[in-house]
This record gives C-alpha cells, sequence and structure tokens, in this order.
C-alpha cells in the first residue's frame, strides 16, 4: 500500500512539474487557443462566468489531470490482484499532489503579478494576460483553488477511468497496438492481392501516381510550396537513407552536401557574384556530381571511424561548410552572409518551368528517380554488403567485401542525392543563404530516416510527411515546434528504435505463391 | 628455427591518403606561420600575451566540461551530446542568483544604493556555483534517467539519436522559458569584467582579470578533487571498475546503476561550475550558448584520449590555447575560430584518434 | 602431394604477450586437419593472422605457395579461404538466403552502376546465384527455412547456416572454429559426417579448432596441438593421444604418469 502511494505521489508530482513547465513557456494559452478552434466556440456565452478560453485551457489541464490520475493508480507489475480502492486512492493522490504544485504556481505568479512584478522579464511567456487566463481570472487564492480542486477530481476521475479500462504497460500496449493496426491493415484482402500480385502493383501504383500527379493542380500555392519541401525532403531522407539505414553510417552532417548542390546551381546560374548565368539544365548534374565528389573526399579519410566519432566528424564537416560559407573571407566566392540571389530556373523546350505547380512536378520526378535507384541498389550484390556491414562488419569483410570501398559508394551516392535536393532547393526558392544549410537541416533528415523507418522507403516518406508535412498542419504550435521535436526523438527512441513503418523481409525462397509477407519488427538485440 | 624478416607493414590506399593530407595540411601551417611570425610580423608579445591569458582561462573552462564527456564516455561508452546543454542550465542557474541578490536591497549609510550582491561578492558568487552546479547535476542525473536508461541495451545509434533529442528538447525549452535574447551576467562590482592586475609587458599593460583568475583557480580545483576523486575514492574506484566491463563489475557486487547515476551527477556538476564560470567570466547568457563549447569541449576530451582524465584537462587547455592564438597566428579571420576548433577534431579523429595521450578503453576482438 | 596451407614461424604478439608463438604447420590438400589446445592457446588468433584480421609479427604464411601475410580480410577470401566463429556470427536480421548470397560477394561481379541499371549479364547472375544459394542451403540441410531471419534459427541450424555461407565463397580452404560447441552427440556425428562430406564432394581441405576429442580423433588425419600459443605436438590421432606433453597440456603437470588408460579415448 505504501508503494503505491509513493508511486501515486511521485505520479502526482512529475505531473505537476510538467504542467509548471507547460505553463511558463506559454502552452497553457496556446492549447487554450487550439482547442477553441477544434470546438469553435469562441464566441460562446461564459459559463460559470469562465470565459470559452478559460473553459478552454480548464479542459486541457483537466485532460492532463485524469492521466495523471490513470498514471497514478497504475499498480505495480508484482501485486496480483487489483481492487477498485488502490486504484482510487492512487489515482487521488496523484490528482492532489499534482494540484497541490499546479495551485501554488499559481498562488505565487498571481501574487507576484498583482504586486506589480513584471515576470516575463525573466520568464518570456508569463506575461499578465497570460497570468489572469491561468487564475480563470480570479484572484490568486480563488485561482489557486480551482486549480487544486479541479486537478484533484481529475485525477481521481483519471484512475476510476484507468481502472475501468485496462492495465499494462504503455509502451507495450501502444506498441501492440499500433503493431495490430499495421496487421490489420496488411490483412486486408485488397493489400493482399497489391503485394501478391506484380500486375495489381503496378495498376495500384499508376493509379497512386496520377493522384498525386494531379494534387498540385488544385492545391494552393502555399499547399504546393509545402508538398514541395516535403518532397524534398524525401529527397534528402532517402539519399540519408543509404547512408545510415542501409550501411549503417551515422552522417550528422549531410547538409554539407546539401549546401554544395544549393550553392553550385547558385553560383552557377546567378547573376552575382560570378556573372555565370549556365542554364539550369546544366547546373544541376554539375551540382549532383560535385556532391558525390565531396562526398569521395569527405568520405575517404573519414570512414574508419567508430560509429559516434563519426558522427561528430561529419557533423563538423558540415558546421565547418556554413561557417565557411558565411564567413567574409570568401565571400568573393560564395556570397558571404548574404547569401546569392536571382538563382536560375528550369526551362521546358524554351518556356520557364518555375511555378510552384512545375516545381512540385519536378520534384516528384526527382523522388521517383530516386526511389527507382535506391530500390536497384537495395537488392543487388551492393545493398546486401552494405546491409551485412551494418549487421557486422568484421565478418562482412570477411566475406570479401572491401568495406571501406563500399562506405564510399553509399556515402558518395547519398550525398550526390543530396546535391540534387539542395539544387532543386535552391532554383526553387531562387535565393539561398548559409542560414538554409545549419545543421538543424541534418538532423531533421537524421530524424526523418530514423522516426519513419530505418532502411526502407515507405517508412522514409512517412517520416518526411510527420515531420515536415504535420507542423504546417498544426501551425499554431510553430514556436514549440523544434522543442516538441527533440522530445519527439527522444520518445521515439524510447517507443519504436526501429522505426514508424519497420523493414519487411522480401520472400526469396518460396515460390510466389502471393503469400502475404510479415513485417517483421527489428528488436533491439 | 629459421630467420624470417618481419613482414611487410600494408601499404594501403588509406594510409597513402592520409600521408597526402598530412602534408598538405603541414605545408599550409608552415606557410600560414612563416608569414604571421616572419614575414609579417603585426602584433607584438603583449597581444601574444593576452591571447595566451584568454586561451588558458577558455581552456580551464573546456577542461571542465571536457572531463564531464569523458567521465561519461568512458563509463557509458556514449557521447552525451546534452553535456553543453547541462553547462547552459548551470549558467543559467548562476545568473538567477545574481539577479535575485541583485536585488535585495541592503542600504548603508555610505552606499544608500547598495545590494546584496556587492556588499557579500564572496557569498554571492558561492551561491551562485552552489545553485548553478546542484541544478545542472540534477539535470545530469534526470536526464539519464529518462533519456539514456532505458536505451542501455540498444545499438550505438539509438542513445545517440536519443541524445541528440534531449539537447535540441533543452535548448529550446530554455528558449520558450527564458526568451531567446543574451542575458548579461550581473557580477558583483569587485568582480566586473574586465578589471583585473595589470602587468606591463612589451610595453603596454596586460591586464589578469579578476574574473579569469577566479575561473582559472576554481577550475584547478575542481580538477584536482575530482583526480583525487576518481583515483583514491571508492566511488572513483567503482567507477573506473565500471567502465572496464559493467557486467564484471556488477558481479563484483558493484551497484553499477548507482554508479552510473552518480557518474552523471558529477559530470553534470562540472559542467555546471563551467557554465557559471562562463557567465561570470564572458558575461552572456542565452538558451544556445552551451552547444559549442559542448562540441569543443568534445574535441577537447578526444584530443586527450576519451576515458582519459588527465587527458581531457590538458586537451581542454591546449584547445582553448589553439583557439585563442590560432586565428592570429594564421593571420586568418577571427571569424573562423570555430573552424580551427572543428578543423582540430576532424584532423585528429583522422590522425590519431586514441588522442594525443592514448586511449584507456579496449577495442573490439574477433 | 599439394601443399594447401603452409606456416613458418608464426607469431603474434599483444604487447607482452605472444598469443602466437613462432607456429610451423604444413597442411596437405584436401585434409581434415585439427589444431586442439586449451582454451587460451592462441587457436583463434592463429585463425585471426592467417585470414587477415591480425597482421603477424614475425613468421609466413602461405596458400598455395603464395604469402597470406599483409592481406586484408576481404582480400584472404578472394584466394579462397573462408571460416566460421566461435561464436556464431551470422547477419542476424538478415534472412538465411540473404546471408549464403552476402557470402557469394567474392564470386559475383555486378557493379553498383550495373546493379542500378539491370544489364542482362547482372540479371543473370543474380537469378545464378540465388539458385546456388538455395543449392548450398539444401546441402546443408536447412531446405525450407531461406527466408527464416537468421536469428529466428535453432542454434543446429544455425552453425549449418554458417558453414553454408562460408562454403558461398567456393574457398579452398574452410576453417571451422569450434563447430560441434553447444552440441548434443546426436548433433555432434551428423556434424562429424557433415565435414566428412564436405571435403569427400566438394574437395577442399579443412582446417578444424575444436574442443570434442571426439569429434577430434575421430575425423582428423592430422592433428597439431598448441599451448601458450607454441605447438608443443603434431601427429595422428593415435600419436597425440599418447603424447604425454600433450596431456600434461591439458590435464597438468603430472597428470602423463597416471593418465594411460583415460587418454585411450574411443576413435
Amino acid at each position: 500500500m505504501k508503494k503505491q502511494l509513493r508511486h501515486a505521489v511521485n505520479a502526482g508530482g512529475i505531473f505537476g512539474i510538467i504542467t509548471i513547465f507547460l505553463f511558463l513557456i506559454g502552452f497553457t494559452g496556446t492549447a487554450a487557443d487550439l482547442f477553441s478552434d477544434l470546438f469553435r466556440n469562441k464566441n460562446a456565452a461564459p459559463f460559470l462566468s469562465l470565459n470559452p478560453q478559460m473553459l478552454n485551457m480548464l479542459i486541457f489541464l483537466g485532460l492532463i489531470g485524469l492521466w495523471a490520475g490513470a498514471y497514478g493508480s497504475r499498480k505495480s507489475k508484482s501485486q496480483t490482484n487489483d481492487p477498485w480502492g488502490t486504484a482510487l486512492i492512487g489515482g487521488l493522490t496523484a490528482g492532489l499532489v499534482h494540484g497541490l504544485l499546479v495551485s501554488c504556481l499559481a498562488l505565487l505568479v498571481g501574487t507576484l503579478s498583482l504586486r506589480g512584478v513584471r515576470i516575463n522579464v525573466y520568464l518570456s511567456e508569463v506575461l499578465p494576460d497570460a497570468i489572469k487566463l491561468f487564475l480563470v481570472g480570479k484572484s490568486p487564492l480563488q485561482g489557486a483553488t480551482v486549480h487544486i480542486v479541479f486537478l484533484t477530481l481529475t485525477g481521481f476521475l483519471g484512475g476510476l477511468l484507468s481502472r475501468g479500462v485496462g492495465r499494462g504497460s504503455w509502451r507495450v500496449r501502444s506498441g501492440a497496438a499500433w503493431n495490430s493496426i499495421l496487421e490489420k491493415i496488411s490483412q486486408q484482402s485488397i493489400v493482399k492481392q497489391v503485394r501478391g500480385s506484380r500486375n495489381t502493383r503496378y495498376v495500384v501504383y499508376g493509379i497512386l501516381l496520377l493522384l498525386v500527379f494531379l494534387l498540385p493542380l488544385r492545391a494552393g500555392p502555399y499547399w504546393n510550396y509545402t508538398i514541395g519541401t516535403v518532397g524534398i525532403y524525401v529527397l534528402l531522407g532517402l539519399g540519408l537513407n543509404i547512408v545510415v539505414g542501409l550501411a549503417g553510417l551515422l552522417d550528422l552532417g549531410y547538409v554539407a552536401f546539401f549546401a554544395i548542390g544549393a550553392y553550385t546551381m547558385a553560383l552557377l546560374t546567378a547573376p552575382q557574384p560570378h556573372h555565370l548565368m549556365w542554364s539550369f539544365w546544366i547546373a544541376l548534374p554539375i551540382g549532383v556530381l560535385l556532391a558525390a565528389l565531396t562526398g569521395l573526399l569527405l568520405g575517404a579519410p573519414v570512414l574508419r571511424m567508430r560509429g559516434d566519432y563519426l558522427a561528430i566528424v561529419t557533423l563538423g564537416f558540415g558546421e565547418i561548410i556554413r561557417i565557411l560559407s558565411k564567413s567574409d573571407a570568401l565571400t568573393p566566392f560564395t556570397g558571404g552572409p548574404s547569401g546569392v540571389k536571382a538563382i536560375g530556373f528550369p526551362t521546358l523546350f524554351g518556356k520557364p518551368f518555375n511555378s510552384g505547380v512545375d516545381f512540385v512536378y519536378l520534384i516528384f520526378l526527382a523522388v521517383l528517380l530516386i526511389i527507382f535507384v535506391t530500390n536497384r541498389l537495395q537488392n543487388s550484390r551492393v545493398g546486401r554488403a552494405w546491409e551485412a556491414m551494418r549487421e557486422d562488419e568484421t565478418v562482412s569483410r570477411a566475406m570479401g567485401i572491401n568495406t571501406l570501398t563500399q562506405k564510399l559508394l553509399a556515402f558518395a551516392i547519398g550525398a550526390a542525392f543530396a546535391g540534387l535536393g539542395g539544387a532543386l532547393f535552391a532554383s526553387r526558392n531562387v535565393f539561398t543563404g548559409p542560414e538554409d544549410h545549419n545543421l538543424m537541416v541534418s538532423i531533421n533528415v537524421v530524424a526523418v530516416v530514423i522516426v519513419g523507418g530505418m532502411g526502407n522507403i515507405p517508412g522514409v516518406i512517412a517520416g518526411a510527411l510527420m515531420l515536415k508535412g504535420l507542423p504546417e498542419v498544426l501551425r499554431q504550435l510553430e514556436d514549440y515546434r523544434v522543442m516538441v521535436f527533440g522530445a519527439l526523438l527522444i520518445v521515439m527512441m524510447l517507443w519504436r528504435p526501429a522505426g514508424m513503418i519497420p523493414s519487411a523481409r522480401r520472400k526469396m525462397d518460396v515460390i510466389d505463391t502471393g503469400v502475404t509477407e510479415t513485417p517483421q519488427e527489428e528488436s533491439k538485440p | 628455427m629459421p630467420n624470417v624478416k618481419p613482414p611487410a607493414r600494408r601499404v594501403t590506399t588509406y594510409k597513402i591518403v592520409q600521408g597526402i593530407i598530412g602534408v598538405v595540411l603541414a605545408g599550409y601551417l608552415i606557410w600560414r606561420l612563416f608569414v604571421v611570425f616572419i614575414a609579417n610580423p603585426s602584433y607584438g608579445p603583449d597581444t601574444w600575451a593576452r591571447f595566451a591569458i584568454a586561451g588558458l582561462i577558455l581552456g580551464s573552462v573546456y577542461a571542465l566540461v571536457a572531463i564531464g564527456y569523458t567521465l561519461v564516455y568512458g563509463i557509458l561508452r556514449m557521447i552525451n551530446f546534452a553535456h553543453g546543454d547541462i553547462m547552459m542550465i548551470g549558467a543559467f542557474g548562476g545568473y538567477f542568483v545574481f539577479e535575485a541578490l541583485k536585488s535585495i536591497p541592503t542600504p548603508t549609510l555610505a552606499d544608500p544604493e547598495l545590494t546584496f550582491l556587492n556588499a557579500h561578492p564572496a557569498l554571492s558568487v558561492i551561491a551562485a556555483f552552489i545553485v548553478g552546479v546542484s541544478i545542472a547535476a540534477l539535470s545530469g542525473y534526470f536526464l539519464e534517467k529518462i533519456a539514456y536508461r532505458p536505451l542501455r541495451g540498444a545499438p550505438r545509434l539509438v542513445p545517440l539519436i536519443s541524445a541528440i533529442g534531449a539537447s535540441i528538447f533543452l535548448e529550446n525549452a530554455a528558449q520558450l522559458l527564458f526568451g531567446a535574447q543574451r542575458r548579461d551576467y550581473a557580477n558583483p562590482i569587485v568582480l566586473t569584467r574586465g578589471e583585473g592586475w595589470g602587468i606591463p609587458i612589451g610595453g603596454s599593460n596586460v591586464i589578469l582579470t579578476y574574473t579569469g583568475m577566479l575561473t582559472v583557480v576554481i577550475s584547478t580545483l575542481i580538477m584536482i578533487a575530482l583526480y583525487l576523486l576518481v583515483m583514491h575514492t571508492r566511488l572513483g574506484r567503482s567507477m573506473r571498475a565500471v567502465s572496464e566491463n559493467k557486467q564484471v563489475a556488477a558481479l563484483m557486487g558493484i551497484d553499477v546503476d548507482g554508479v552510473i547515476s552518480r557518474t552523471f551527477i558529477i559530470s553534470g556538476a562540472l559542467a555546471g561550475a563551467a557554465g557559471v564560470m562562463w557567465g561570470i567570466h564572458l558575461g552572456l547568457v542565452y538558451h544556445f550558448v552551451g552547444f559549442i563549447p559542448g562540441i569543443k569541449a568534445f574535441t577537447a576530451a578526444v584530443l586527450g584520449g576519451i576515458g582519459n582524465i588527465p587527458g581531457a584537462m590538458i586537451g581542454g587547455l591546449f584547445l582553448g590555447l589553439v583557439e585563442s592564438l590560432g586565428p592570429a597566428g594564421l593571420g586568418i579571420n577571427f571569424q573562423l575560430k570555430d573552424v580551427i576548433a572543428f578543423g582540430i577534431l576532424v584532423l585528429v579523429l583522422i590522425f590519431r584518434p586514441t588522442g594525443i595521450i592514448g586511449e584507456v578503453l579496449t577495442e573490439e576482438k574477433v | 602431394m599439394t601443399v594447401a596451407l603452409e606456416t613458418r614461424s608464426l607469431t603474434k604478439q599483444f604487447g607482452g604477450l605472444t598469443a602466437v608463438s613462432a607456429v610451423d604447420l604444413v597442411i596437405q590438400e584436401n585434409a581434415i586437419f585439427s589444431v586442439i589446445g586449451p582454451n587460451g592457446a592462441g587457436k583463434t588468433t592463429f585463425y585471426n593472422c592467417i585470414t587477415g584480421f591480425y597482421e603477424p609479427d614475425a613468421g609466413e604464411a602461405l596458400f598455395y605457395g603464395k604469402s597470406l601475410v599483409g592481406l586484408t580480410p576481404d582480400q584472404v577470401t578472394y584466394r579462397g579461404i573462408s571460416r566460421t566463429y566461435q561464436n556464431i556470427r551470422l547477419f542476424a536480421n538478415m534472412s538465411a538466403i540473404e546471408n549464403i548470397l552476402v557470402g557469394e560477394h567474392a564470386r559475383l561481379r555486378a557493379s553498383w552502376l550495373e546493379a542500378i541499371i539491370r544489364t542482362p549479364r547482372v540479371i543473370k547472375e543474380e537469378k545464378d546465384a540465388l539458385e546456388k544459394a538455395r543449392q548450398l542451403l539444401n546441402f546443408v540441410g536447412l531446405n525450407s527455412l531461406g527466408d527464416q531471419l537468421a536469428r529466428n534459427l535453432p542454434y543446429g541450424a544455425q552453425r549449418r547456416l554458417e558453414i553454408a555461407r562460408a562454403l558461398a565463397s567456393q574457398p579452398r580452404l574452410l576453417l571451422l572454429d569450434e563447430p560441434t560447441a553447444g552440441m548434443n552427440p546426436h548433433e555432434t556425428t551428423d556434424m562429424m559426417h557433415f565435414i566428412r562430406r564436405l571435403r569427400d564432394e566438394l574437395s577442399i581441405t579443412i582446417l578444424l579448432i575444436e574442443h570434442d576429442m571426439r569429434v577430434v580423433m575421430g575425423i582428423s588425419e592430422q592433428i597439431a596441438v598448441l599451448d601458450y600459443g607454441a605447438k608443443i605436438a603434431e601427429g595422428t590421432p593415435a600419436e597425440i593421444q599418447r603424447n604425454p606433453r600433450v596431456i600434461e597440456a591439458y590435464l597438468g603437470s603430472g597428470a602423463a604418469s597416471g593418465l594411460n588408460d583415460a587418454a585411450k579415448q574411443p576413435a
């Protein structure tokens, strides 16, 4: 019983800190706004002297309170019986502690604010309006009381709900849930048919492609730009996928090759600073080739290193290139901190092909090409060699694989893809500068590959959609995007280190009888 | 037994490439040094002295952070990417202490505007250190507990990504909490930045700043204390045992999880102290302040041989000096001083990954 | 008879420790040759020196007359030497058939460009490689397990898969490192037959590190005994069983005198 209580108190404490943190970063207000968009109750009449925004905030806090209670009432693995009593007391205690912490904060913040202390000098999101919202428009003491009562209640309810709904580790259960969703999808007769028969597969791909081609014509310029960006990140993700997913080399400086492609396109087609105004179609392959070459050069000294060392060194390379492109010393060559403007655009049969829609098509084409190349490589001697290297490098050498050459190959091909992405990116944006090529780009691409699913193509696409598409949808959360991204990386590693869509294994031994492939998950060794 | 000559060493293309790079770089260095020192000397000994002193001070801060990296790498074989951000947390901790003490009025007849900060500077500094170090140590503890411990058995890539995520999270959480603006450390008046004892060198007055001296002294004391801890206490022995072989240490009755936690606490404390000193001496504190020093400190740790504590200290000092003297010495722009640090990192990892002093960890066997 | 592998004074040191000390061995073509010795005698290090994982500090190793010293592991495989490992080192997350296909890497020639374009030559090469992998799978008795992930196979099947993978590069010399470790007597007998089959049907030379004396005495034609890195005895099974130095090495000094009966193991 005591252990239960301690667990519940801990839970309440953890959630208390989380809620306090959320308030301090101003998220309680943002959540309220999100909910008001969701429930469309912005102009509703006040309820119990609470305006809609306050109500929404309370709903948000209530949800957290429920969760706190549910978490706090969890029984430990060793207990066999699970009486309602313990669950309810657990929920209640957790809610109480949660509420206590939050109400103390409300009291403190409210009193200080009343005294005229400008808290936002130190905590920039704790503005007077935010404080007022948090206190639901009441005095500090009253607001604090509201919190403690409300959160204790919701904690209790949370305990009640969780006991009613079912137990088990959330991680295991959610993982199992996701797996069963994937299973269900793959068991659907349609999917079976598609997977089994080659012809059906082509038809389906054809239809998908057609849809994808028609989409940009209907979507507005903003969405086309977003789709284009997602497309470029798919490109980059596929390229990095070869390096990280297939060959197992963690490259944190991938943006360097992106930059080479972008700057090559920029410097060869723009009027400044070199007065070359070459055609887009000439600059593009040059950019790709230069990026590949840089991959070889950068890779040669570096690929013998241990995994984490390789990561840091590549990060160093990326930063070196960024700093150099930004430096004044090299401005005559690179355009310096202000970048390069008026980058050339592609032409089709003499006419400019550079509208938003046109670029989306171009990027699609590039993505298709890359998918084609990746697929061919993956299912060849080279792809197997890469996979073997990733599994066990020492033994793969004994298979006759020259690991150095193969790693260089992977690195160079990955770099080439990044160069392609960079060139397209620069041309589309008509402008590029050093700040387009910072570390976060590398990390974003790494996240796309890893969050999406290492070593497989649908995973990368899913990753790009999630990481680049989703934030555009939830634009209100713009300020929190990067922080959430960081937390997401941690959560993904804890929950699904193999990625959202783990690699499926091809069947090579069995004669093709249309049997479904079952997705195999890579488990931790 | 017939007398056989030893087999020829493998002359791989790799070694040829290394050789070429080495020659090119050496040539560049010699050329630049020639230009700066012989062909076109523009700095007098006083300027060099200033650079050197700044480098030493910077180096002692890097050394502290580097030791933190090396401790964690030795024990877990992972790079704690978020270590620089722990330093940032410590820096913020000290900042808030100074801000709080700055607003406590302790007026006297002589000085009606006196604040606690200026009335009791020693106490204030100690308080700043205590708070900064504690918060950073706590953060290190929770960081390990949340983001690293559950991933203990996973392949190398996974905890590294988690560490990157933690770093990004911490930086941006700090930005959301405290805003993006760069904040000034409010030093007590006796410790105003830039003031110190003047030493005449080469014709002008080279200043040994109070803040700088404080930094060097405190760093040295901490490093000595740490070395004693690791070499002569039970905890230190346990730490060394766990870094050699986790399983065997567990079999010997060592609480491996506890040792790892304590290592992170110590490492965090070191970073926190470094953060406070960074704030006092360099003055600027903001959410991103830990990122580049973190990478540089890692460079220093690698320089000295990762896993090797005295090596990390020497590596830190060396890196600080090179970074300070480098741009002037090579006659290149000061903007590029980070390039020097990154360049050293890359070069060391290419040419001598075991570090200048030599690595303490064992390699994989077939 | 041709000599497949010959080592002359092969020596490997790690700091102050001499792991392999001036070992001279001559292994005839098509022989089944065992290397035995107490744990830590340097047998696996010896393998590593031959296969290019370690560079010997002194001495020579000749494969059909050509020196192996200074070669990288992939080059050694090209020359025709393959091995298995003491702790099974399959590619755990690849299927059995993929493991064997990786083993064929040295004998396939498709480059990355050809792989992207998929020339007819590459298509044929891949088809043949798959066919050959299936044959090897059947040869080692893993007929229907091709698509199983290597890590999901039972232990005995994994050992045999490792051998299949080693055979995929068409070696002339196969180094087996404790192939019967962890097997029950029934499986061990199977393995013994299998090894003999390997030598008979594929005409390869087999070098064997083994601890199970029944296997060693049962199938070897020639045995070398290492102790503390040095070769202390060499000969036929019968000779080795009676050799007092060998007995001492395994059982400690003074054991030789009292163990005449124990030394006579069933062959």
